[in-house]
């Protein structure tokens, strides 16, 4: 692409932020908070996409990072007096050193072991939340100090996810990702023209592990009351998946079309029809995973709308 | 078996070792191991209370296996399939009367269908997709299999009262009659399938498509028809593990969860697509199960952990598992 694309889409983005920014007051309690989550879900679909859609190792526990960053956040409030915004900085640093605990040695599996052993991960994270009781309250919850803050929390989460479109974009557009991409393809002939994979890989994993705990951290002060159940959700990992895939994963522009539209069709049928809205849920997994892996721009790519063999 | 195998094999069998001796070390350091004659009847009577729940763990473990082996495939929606086979036997047992155990004969081929139209409709598609195509597909299925059931038959946690009552086997082992029977009949099931894999024709063909599935289509298997045969036959197992778990546990619509975790540690453990290695999985991580809700305060939670851990150490110490083949 050149400098023009570059500029053309940062400006778009530019012009997207500056819209978010100012609809805020003309929108009621409700609609800000659902703009808030469909842009938390922005964030965790597009750094699920960093490993897994541009390295092609599939998370299947990314809510671990989630958790552990609500958790972090959560507790350094409600427990040791913090401000909130520094606390999310701490989410991140925990993040990224779990990162690296969890993805230096699981990062050696490929395929079907990878997800299982994602899976095992965040499901134990799960369980030692709710088993350390003098660190996370176990089973109990943590309630956060109330505070007026869904101005604040709205727009800690429009910055993240700016920031976040941004970092995935650049890592999409550089060498960084063109060999992250060579590892998706084939690790062994990546790893023969001289790419340290190990690295590259365990880079790109605490990248996309940093964005979903500030993201957990800002939810948790929004919500204002955690616990394991909720905040280890397995269909929160699930849903990152299922975005970037009904966008198209391995592209920037698709998790973020995913999670909007996804989010969006959820909290209609939610509204509406309360009971039945689960198994819908249910079943368009199912559909989407079936009849569309690739897809919208998978789709748009087969029709030639947008061009081939890149990451838009 | 290459040098790096054996120590893998070897490191393998220390880190269970390690494994196993964790909850006594745990509880002689919180008090609750006793030395005396009575604690130890009690130690005896978990163990081979925990074999017998081994024997039904493996059931719907190695439907498991089975897919994941023949075609690469981990479904998520194993459990629920297990859910699934308790609420049939439930049904069969409250609105027509028929005995647990006779109403397999009823649920097994209702079972086989439904598999063999999961595999028609959907898994079909993921069977050399990326990994996952074939999770979503799974998990999106179990999902609307959990509330289409939570629909019908609310949360409501469901029991079916079965052969009340304990077996004294020796003077301090004593075990519920209803986990005595789901034990025989587990070992009856998977003995069949056993001799099924071993022996008939389509039982090795189904093996070897495990082994290579383009080598068992030049050999002229139908490739297609196996798979078809492969979940039909995981779904019937796990339908008949459902129906030993309702005998014995109490379960609602989302019990599934845990039981598809559970299978995927004992798959792991055992070695993907090995059938003995799934039975014997099953036993060890029931095993564990119950030395670790015996002796570890704060028991119930710290159980998940045990399969979480096993499943994540074996993995990284030997992904083939006890018995399965050296894989990356």
């Amino acid at each position: 692409m050149t400098w023009r694309e570059h500029l053309r889409n940062l400006a778009l983005l530019g012009a997207c932020g500056i819209a978010l920014g100012i609809l805020p007051p003309a929108l009621s309690v409700y609609l800000r908070s659902f703009v808030l989550f469909t842009m938390m879900y922005v964030v965790l679909a597009l750094s699920w996409n960093i490993i897994s859609g541009f390295t092609g190792y599939t998370s299947f526990g990314h809510v671990a990072f989630y958790g552990i960053g609500a958790y972090a956040c959560a507790i350094l409030v409600a427990d040791y007096g913090w401000f909130w915004i520094p606390a999310l900085g701490v989410c991140a640093a925990v993040a990224a050193l779990v990162g690296v605990a969890i993805g230096y040695p699981v990062l050696r599996l490929k395929g079907p072991y990878f997800a299982i052993a994602m899976l095992g991960a965040a499901e134990g994270t799960r369980v030692v939340a709710t088993v350390w009781d003098s660190l996370t309250h176990g089973g109990l919850g943590i309630s956060l100090p109330s505070a007026e803050t869904s101005m604040e929390t709205y727009y800690a989460m429009l910055a993240l996810m700016l920031l976040t479109i941004v970092v995935a974009y650049a890592v999409g557009h550089s060498r960084f990702g063109v060999r992250l991409n060579a590892i998706r393809e084939d690790e062994g002939a990546a790893e023969a023209l001289g790419i340290n994979a190990t690295l590259y890989k365990l880079a790109a994993f605490v990248l996309s592990a940093v964005f979903p705990a500030v993201a957990g951290g800002i939810q948790a002060y929004k919500v204002l009351y955690i616990d394991p159940p909720s905040v280890f959700f397995v269909q929160i990992t699930i849903a990152m998946a299922l975005m970037s895939m009904l966008g198209g994963k391995g592209t920037v522009i698709g998790p973020i079309l995913g999670a909007v539209l996804l989010y969006t069709a959820q909290e209609l049928t939610w509204v509406n029809f309360p009971t039945a809205h689960l198994i819908a849920y249910g079943l368009f997994i199912v559909l989407v995973a079936r009849f569309m892996p690739r897809g919208l721009m998978g789709f748009a790519i087969d029709r030639s709308w947008v061009r081939k063999g890149m990451v838009h | 078996m290459e040098r790096s195998d054996v120590r893998s094999l070897y490191l393998l069998g220390a880190f269970l070792a390690c494994a196993y001796a964790l909850p006594f070390l745990v509880g002689a350091w919180a008090g609750t191991v006793r030395a005396d004659a009575a604690w130890l009847g009690i130690l005896a009577t978990v163990v081979v209370s925990g074999v017998m729940q081994g024997g039904v763990y493996a059931m719907f473990a190695v439907g498991l296996t089975l897919i994941f082996g023949v075609m690469r495939i981990i479904n998520a929606a194993h459990g629920e399939m297990v859910m699934m086979g308790a609420y049939l036997t439930w049904v069969s047992f409250f609105y027509l009367g028929v005995d647990p155990l006779l109403s397999l004969v009823l649920t097994l081929p209702v079972a086989f269908l439904f598999g063999v139209a999961v595999q028609k409709l959907l898994l079909n598609a993921a069977v050399g997709a990326p990994e996952l195509t074939g999770l979503l597909i799974t998990f999106g299925l179990g999902l609307t299999m959990i509330y289409t059931v939570e629909l019908i038959f609310t949360t409501d946690f469901r029991t079916i009262p079965y052969a009340p009552g304990t077996i004294q086997l020796t003077s301090t082992i004593a075990v519920g009659r209803n986990r005595m029977i789901s034990f025989a009949m587990a070992v009856v099931i998977s003995l069949a399938v056993y001799l099924f894999l071993k022996l008939a024709r389509l039982g090795k063909a189904v093996r070897a498509t495990a082994l290579n599935a383009e080598v068992a289509m030049v050999c002229g298997i139908n490739v297609r028809r196996i798979y078809l045969v492969t979940t039909g036959l995981a779904a019937a197992l796990a339908v008949a593990g459902g129906a030993l778990v309702s005998i014995q546990f109490g379960f609602n619509p989302e019990t599934g969860v845990v039981y598809t975790l559970q299978a995927f540690a004992i798959v792991i453990l055992g070695g993907r697509g090995n059938y003995v290695g799934a039975l014997i999985g099953g036993l060890m991580l029931a095993v564990l199960e119950n030395l670790v809700s015996l002796m570890v305060p704060n028991g119930t939670a710290m159980v998940e952990l045990a399969a979480y851990g096993l499943m994540i150490f074996v993995l990284l110490i030997r992904p083939g598992g006890l018995m399965g083949v050296k894989e990356g």
